[in-house]
């Protein structure tokens, strides 16, 4: 018997005990689990599962990245500058100062005002972007990150990640299933992460970061209430 | 560090009214008053049973230094998301079905929080890091357009820098340094002055001035302190030790000889008596200063005994003063 992992949330399948919850009954082999199964605690599909590794000595990587990228950084764009500042704006709220959350937020909104329309608008346009992310850029970054053994930005990286895999099967679900998919449940996008959660309740705890359910926004239908 | 009330935390138990030895925890807003809380104070805190107040610094240390290379593999990624976030809006902006533009909604704000996360640790994490500061002030160095929020920028920058540097703004330019010095000094000598004034009255039978005389010059004591510390005249004990081994040195070197030899010609005995047995004390201070600092990591227990009629301090108990002959029986062990 063996044992599938969630590569968002990591919520584990085995073989030997099925998921009775759902359906799945004790003893189900991973193939023969229904294909429109989803993660139980995480909503994701089935082919977001892999099998569950045995642990075998793990060898430090030989190569080091080399600092030597002395470069200045790259100017940032209209819609990075202001998500700078929105960010910054939420750390002054985290500190009660609140007039100095409002002038950051200011220079958010003022950026945004300022982001040229894209001239790329359809779905098959982000999954070009996100298969770039996945294959590539996440991995590089993590290499990095782990040669400058630099936690917060592994944090950063393993949390996008799994929110980007997440983001790809629910554009590719979407491209099947067209509005069926979030037809009579709801659509939940985490304050922290963003991890975005379909189902009807929101779960207790972000699958990804685990912050409680409270930041969990739910995301309306049509035009409206779009989030700030 | 002052305390903040998380509002949607609070169950209005109002035990933080009760501790708050201020009344800094009661306002209408439901906010504590930052200007009336005592610094550190916590009585509210360790009250609250909904954990609904914390303690919020005043100052924060220096953000964690990120490497150009990781900084450049999160860069590469916000621009992907920042990217992914405009394809959403638009998708969002041309269609009129509700389910797409649900998920176009949910998209866009997912890389917008990824975006936020990616340049947080890019190294623009902390509000009031120099980063940050540096970032703003490239703005308002640089041409902006005309609807360029400039004023609020500018307010911002100014806000940022007063948090951080509160304690170097209050040392620089101003006179308050020198006034908190020469008060250091007027309470020193006040302090003395009431020590003696108390002897004096003890010796008199008046136990009630003799009593409050004492009291002040504790007073003085307490608020010398307090003064030479919020000056920051207070370094490392390696440094102190320097401090004390110049000054002795300037005393027993400089300052005395030089004082004895206009009591000399003045014929004033009583004071060459305890300016002789200050500048010989004052030559053993700075001898056993200088041990002290070689042996600065010695954790083995040294003992004092100082002579109480003449300063001199010895280590070992003597027989007699070697500098007033007092015998040693009458040091005062420390």
């Amino acid at each position: 018997m063996k044992k599938y992992i969630c590569n968002i949330c990591g919520f584990v399948y085995d073989e030997a005990t099925g998921h009775p919850d759902t359906g799945i009954a004790p003893g189900t082999e991973w193939k023969d689990v229904p294909s429109d199964w989803v993660c139980p605690l995480c909503g994701a599909p089935k082919e977001d599962f892999k099998e569950k590794a045995v642990k075998v000595a793990t060898v430090a990587p030989a190569s080091s990245v080399q600092d030597d990228s002395t470069d200045d950084l790259r100017e940032l764009s209209n819609g990075e500058v202001s998500a700078l500042f929105s960010n910054l704006s939420k750390g002054c709220e985290k500190q009660y100062l609140e007039e100095a959350a409002d002038l950051f937020g200011q220079l958010s909104s003022y950026y945004k005002s300022k982001t040229m329309p894209s001239e790329e608008k359809y779905f098959d346009d982000l999954l070009a972007l996100i298969e770039a992310d996945l294959n590539s850029s996440y991995l590089t970054g993590n290499e990095i990150a782990e040669s400058f053994a630099d936690r917060g930005s592994l944090r950063a990286l393993a949390w996008g990640e799994k929110v980007t895999l997440m983001l790809n099967s629910l554009i590719n679900r979407y491209k099947l299933e067209k509005d069926s998919l979030t037809e009579n449940t709801n659509i939940y996008v985490c304050d922290i992460c963003g991890f975005v959660f379909i189902g009807d309740e929101a779960p207790d705890i972000c699958p990804v970061c685990k912050v409680p359910k409270i930041k969990l926004t739910k995301v309306q239908r049509g035009q409206q209430n779009a989030r700030s | 560090m002052h305390a903040v009330r998380n509002i949607k935390l609070c169950t209005k138990d109002c035990l933080c009214l009760y501790v708050c030895p201020t009344g800094a925890t009661d306002t209408e807003t439901g906010q504590i008053d930052a200007l009336k809380c005592l610094d550190g104070c916590r009585a509210c805190v360790d009250a609250c049973p909904s954990h609904a107040i914390s303690l919020v610094p005043d100052e924060y240390p220096p953000q964690q230094i990120k490497s150009t290379a990781v900084k450049n593999s999160l860069l590469a990624l916000s621009e992907s998301k920042a990217k992914q976030e405009a394809i959403a809006e638009e998708i969002l902006k041309s269609t009129e079905n509700p389910a797409i533009q649900q998920l176009a909604k949910a998209i866009s704000a997912s890389n917008k929080l990824m975006i936020e996360d990616l340049l947080r640790e890019a190294g623009y994490m902390l509000p009031q890091s120099q980063n940050v500061k540096d970032f703003i002030q490239t703005l308002l160095d640089t041409s902006q357009p005309e609807d360029f929020p400039k004023e609020a920028t500018e307010r911002l920058l100014e806000l940022l820098s007063k948090n951080l540097s509160m304690e170097e703004n209050k040392m620089s330019n101003n006179k308050t340094l020198d006034n908190l010095m020469a008060a250091f000094t007027g309470e020193s000598e006040a302090n003395r002055r009431y020590l003696a004034y108390s002897r004096k009255a003890k010796k008199d039978g008046n136990k009630n001035a003799a009593k409050l005389f004492k009291a002040a010059s504790d007073a003085e004591t307490i608020h010398a302190l307090k003064h030479f510390e919020v000056a920051n005249k207070v370094g490392t004990t390696h440094d102190n030790l320097l401090d004390a081994i110049a000054g002795e040195t300037h005393e027993y070197k400089e300052m005395y000889p030089e004082f004895l030899e206009i009591a000399e010609t003045e014929g004033n005995d009583e004071a060459i008596r305890t300016f002789t047995y200050a500048m010989k004390a004052e030559e053993v201070h700075a001898r056993l200063y200088k041990e002290a600092l070689e042996n600065v990591d010695d954790i083995e227990e040294v003992f004092y005994y100082l002579c109480p009629l003449c300063g001199n301090i010895e280590k070992v108990r003597p027989d007699k003063c070697a500098l007033c002959g007092l015998p040693g029986d009458k040091f005062i062990k420390y």
